[in-house]
């Protein structure tokens, strides 16, 4: 915890000319330029193959990419404060647009995520996780710093339900994932008792429990979560297909990894979804051990600057954010990377910066970008102390 | 501003999912990244092998007894096959091949998901409509297969034995062998299995997932496998075939005609063997089977039934009989060599009598009254000459006698025995062909051995001057199978030298270039003296001219006295079945046996032939034997008739 606590001098003598996290905005930088060389190498056999520009999805991630790096600098120049006030309109137009889903669902289609914009598709769930994590923020900061009342609590819980459910709906089960993750750290971080997060967690179980007996998931997510327990039993070629496919493609990488461009799984079409969902299998099987771990570096530190951004927050507000966008990047990470390496259930969440895909990597870039303003705004007012 | 504990936690929390992420991602990459880059390689490479043809095996003169021919199959490659398309595809191949639906369903179910398979062989017609309706029939195609065939039938078929596919076991002990391969189970294409499997080929290609080809890796052409030049003579087999045959039915006749027996005879067996080099010029057993029903599938009902009759076996080879009399030639041999001859008696000319019984001195647990063959009869004085050719167990007990009362329980004792062992009795041959059984040949050492582990066998006395009297008349624990008493009778007849067996002379590569000539091999020579050796001959002459095979030669006339042989009567002692108050025992009747040289003059070949339960071994193996030899001789084979005449 040193190297969290030893920011505390530069803090305070920051505080006239502000600068932005170079750190992060570098590790940022670094993935999304081999996010973009694996999308390449990922997608341009099968373009190739089908008579397309093989460049085709690459640009378009690049496209994505700039974008999300201008949101990133409009982020961190709204004062992140700001988001505070209009917390009640951010989380209305979320709840509408979840709904509108369900309005542009294409007749009997299984997934219903998309609204249609122009030539691209807006995923709504994608940007309700950073608005509800400044709406959940808004919620918590009047709690008390240790013992939050009760009332708060199921407060908070109400006002995260809805959208969770709408998402579940869609029905998108990561995204879902995601909104209890960053919730329950945001209301550990916020002020629970031991008693009241325990009393959640069991209501929690028991809810799973529910959904389990009541058979609320659609079979293929019964079946996709039982993969990860015993995949070989489950049909090779089924639920567990996914799995198994790019667990061989990143062991078979080795050390070192079969070169760039040379990879035999991701290039031949046998792992699923390879620029999207499972885009770290290209990583592992190209680059190998030393390339996949040079990627988990960049993610801890990412990682390692939130939480000093959070560390050194001004206020309670910025805490809380900042805590939110952290727990959210670390569960993308881990269930991503996870669900590549046969150690998390394969939910669908993408890989922040690298997954090909607009909505992720913008809402991640502004994601970044609001916890880059809290870094800008992090010299207290004279008077005004640190609320933590 | 401080660390608060909660934030400390959080932070925890984090750091433990990432080493979790790190430490998985190093398992997977480096602690067992080989086994995933062989899942890997096994998956984007897609090899399809192609069967080698098995080699060919001719008979010595280069007649074809079994062949390969390339015919067309079904092949189905599961991966081709689009999953919603698989149920349409199967009732298809149902349709064309006439099966039912849940039968393709099953091969498909048992290949496995992604696999390569053959489904069965089609003919003309269906293989063009194959060809015509690939696009209505993804990932099936036509593959060209090597098929075994078998030109003869059954003639033959326990030296060829059959083929089939690996056992597990075979699998385990050979790796590399395709499941859908074929490998011998029996006969010469079990033993000569690896070189007749020739080598397969196969072509790797590089494939994407949906199995469509990117490129090609490496190929190899199949290979077939070695064809095999027999020792065998299909003409003279087909006559041997025949006449034992004809040998079980003449049996039945005879039994019939006295009304004496217990049961039908069912099987017989015999064997001709080259008494120069040990090669085997026929070999026969019946009843017989078609090698080419193992080709086509049986069922297991099928399967059964035919393995109830036993005829799988080669009996020339794998069944056990006593010698009987037919074993007097080596107690002949062994005592004019020895000097062994009974009390009172100084040569091989001397006479005794052969009475009707003789009282036995022991004052052992042995049997005291033994009875000849002629009982109640006595058969005059007779020398060693007409001992053999009347077939006098009397003058044989006598030898046994003056060896157990001169040498019991020195090294000497077992004379006869080291004498039979040293000819070819009592261990395998060490023919060409799997299975063989190994014979006994009884001591003392032996009785005690028994006795020691497997006591229902033997006396609590062990070995005692009666079983020594049995063992000189090749009765009691003796047991020989045909082949091995073949291999005593060319060691006798061309003066000690013991030839190994042998059924593959040569064999040859698919141009025709040989690649290797199986040298017949001594095993050893224990160099009889030629006055012993034409002493036995003679004899053996005089059994077929006037002693106990004399009605069964007297076809031959003149020519008869340019063979001879030796008949021989087993007694089979009861068959049992159960333990304990359950078991149930049955008479058998007795094994009749003859072993034959032609010419008698020069030896050449020896002929043996058995006939399991058949009664007489003059009356009803002699004929055969007789037949046999007159063909190898190059004289008109006459009928297997009854004799009428009963020869021990």
């Amino acid at each position: 915890m040193a190297v969290i606590a030893r920011s505390r001098p530069a803090a305070v003598s920051d505080r006239r000319r502000p600068t932005p996290d170079i750190i992060l905005f570098v590790a940022m930088v670094a993935l999304s330029a081999v996010g973009v060389l694996m999308v390449y190498s990922a997608s341009r056999t099968r373009l190739e193959a089908l008579g397309m520009d093989p460049t085709g999805e690459m640009v378009d991630q690049a496209i994505f990419a700039a974008a999300g790096l201008v949101l990133f600098f409009v982020a961190s120049f709204i004062d992140y404060r700001e988001w505070r006030n209009i917390a009640p309109f951010l989380y209305i137009a979320t709840v509408l647009a979840l709904g509108a889903v369900f309005l542009f669902a294409p007749g009997s289609a299984r997934a219903q995520r998309w609204i249609p914009i122009g030539s691209y598709q807006i995923q709504p769930a994608e940007f309700a996780k950073m608005t509800m994590i400044m709406v959940l923020a808004t919620v918590l900061v009047p709690a008390k710093e240790e013992g939050m009342s009760w009332r708060r609590l199921v407060q908070t819980i109400v006002v995260v339900a809805i959208p969770a459910v709408l998402i579940y709906m869609e029905p998108d089960l990561g995204t879902m994932l995601v909104f209890a993750f960053f919730t329950l750290v945001m209301l550990f971080v916020g002020g629970t008792t031991l008693r009241q997060l325990t009393v959640l967690m069991t209501a929690a179980g028991a809810g799973i429990l529910a959904i389990w007996k009541l058979e609320l998931l659609l079979p293929y997510q019964i079946e996709r979560l039982q993969s990860i327990f015993n995949p070989s039993a489950a049909d090779p070629l089924g639920a567990a297909y996914n799995r198994i496919q790019s667990e061989i493609a990143i062991g078979s990488g080795g050390i070192f990894g079969k070169g760039l461009f040379l990879g035999t799984q991701t290039n031949l079409d046998f792992v699923p979804a390879q620029t999207t969902d499972f885009i770290f299998t290209a990583v592992g099987e190209q680059l190998g051990f030393v390339g996949g771990a040079l990627v988990l570096l960049a993610y801890a530190v990412i990682m390692w600057r939130l939480v000093v951004i959070a560390v050194n927050a001004r206020d309670r507000y910025g805490v809380l954010v900042v805590t939110g966008i952290a727990a959210m990047f670390a569960f993308h990470v881990y269930i991503n990377i996870g669900m590549t390496v046969g150690i998390a259930p394969v939910t669908g969440l993408p890989l922040p910066f690298m997954s090909a895909g607009g909505s992720t990597f913008v809402t991640m870039a502004i994601a970044l970008g609001i916890a880059n303003s809290v870094w800008l705004r992090r010299s207290p007012v004279p008077g005004e102390t640190y609320i933590v | 501003m401080k660390l608060s504990w909660r934030l400390t936690w959080m932070v925890l929390v984090f750091v433990a999912m990432f080493g979790v992420l790190f430490t998985r991602l190093w398992f997977v990459q480096v602690a067992a990244g080989e086994t995933y880059d062989r899942q890997a390689d096994n998956q984007n490479v897609s090899i399809i092998r192609t069967l080698a043809p098995r080699g060919n095996i001719i008979d010595r003169d280069g007649i074809p007894l079994a062949t390969s021919t390339l015919e067309p199959w079904i092949a189905v490659d599961r991966k081709q096959i689009p999953l919603e398309d698989e149920e349409r595809v199967i009732q298809q191949l149902s349709g064309l091949l006439e099966l039912a639906a849940v039968e393709v369903s099953a091969a498909f179910e048992d290949a496995g998901s992604g696999a390569r398979f053959l489904l069965a062989a089609v003919d003309t017609k269906a293989e063009f409509y194959v060809l015509e309706h690939q696009d209505e029939l993804p990932g099936v195609g036509i593959e060209e297969v090597p098929v075994r065939r078998y030109p003869q039938s059954d003639v033959m078929a326990h030296v060829l034995g059959h083929i089939g596919r690996p056992s597990p076991g075979d699998l385990e002990e050979n790796p590399n062998l395709d499941p859908n391969s074929t490998v011998g189970k029996s006969g010469v294409e079990r033993y000569y299995d690896e070189s007749l499997q020739g080598t397969p080929g196969f072509v790797a290609n590089q494939v994407n997932a949906a199995g469509k080809v990117l490129k090609p890796l490496d190929e190899r052409a199949t290979r077939a496998g070695a064809t095999l030049q027999l020792t065998t003579d299909i003409d003279a087999q087909r006559v041997l075939e025949d006449a034992l045959q004809e040998g079980v039915d003449l049996a039945n006749q005879v039994k019939w005609a006295t009304g004496e027996y217990t049961n039908l005879a069912e099987r017989s067996a015999g064997v001709v063997m080259d008494v120069t080099d040990g090669s085997i010029l026929a070999m026969g057993s019946y009843p017989d089977f078609d090698p080419g029903l193992f080709v086509s599938g049986l069922t297991q009902r099928e399967f059964d039934v035919l393995l109830e009759r036993k005829v799988f076996s080669n009996l020339a080879i794998q069944a056990l009989y006593p010698p009987a009399s037919t074993f007097k030639a080596i107690t002949y041999t062994a005592a004019v060599e020895k000097r062994l001859f009974p009390d009172g008696t100084l040569s091989a000319d001397d006479l005794i009598e052969c009475s009707a019984r003789l009282n036995a001195p022991f004052t052992d647990a042995s049997q005291l009254v033994w009875r000849n063959w002629t009982w109640p009869n006595d058969d005059g004085y007779q020398d060693l000459h007409t001992a053999f050719e009347r077939s006098c167990n009397i003058y044989f007990w006598q030898i046994a006698l003056r060896i157990w009362n001169d040498f019991k329980g020195t090294e000497l004792e077992n004379v006869i025995q080291d004498w039979a062992r040293a000819v070819g009795m009592g261990e395998r041959t060490g023919i060409d062909l799997p299975y063989e059984a190994q014979g006994i040949v009884p001591d003392r050492e032996l009785f005690a051995e028994w006795g020691d582990e497997q006591p229902w066998r033997v006396r609590p006395e062990g070995w005692l001057g009666g079983d020594l009297m049995q063992t000189a008349v090749g009765q009691g624990a003796v047991l020989s199978t045909p082949l091995q008493l073949a291999t005593a009778y060319a060691t006798l007849a061309n003066g000690g030298t013991f030839w190994q067996p042998r059924i593959v002379q040569r064999s040859f590569d698919t141009d025709g270039q040989l690649i290797n000539e199986y040298e017949p091999v001594a095993v050893r020579d224990i160099g009889i003296a030629p006055a012993t050796v034409q002493a036995l001959l003679g004899d053996m002459r005089r059994v077929v001219t006037a002693g106990t095979a004399a009605s069964a030669f007297s076809d031959m006339g003149a020519d008869a006295y340019r063979v001879g042989g030796k008949t021989g009567t087993a007694q089979m002692g009861q068959e049992c079945e159960g333990v304990g108050e359950e078991r149930v025992c049955k008479d058998r009747d007795n094994t009749a046996w003859f072993a034959g040289v032609t010419p008698i003059d020069n030896p050449r070949y020896v002929v043996v032939v058995v006939v399991e339960e058949g009664g007489s071994g003059g009356r009803v193996a002699a004929p055969v034997a007789r037949h046999i030899m007159q063909y190898l001789l190059g004289l008109e084979p006459t009928a297997i008739s009854d004799p009428k005449v009963e020869g021990d």
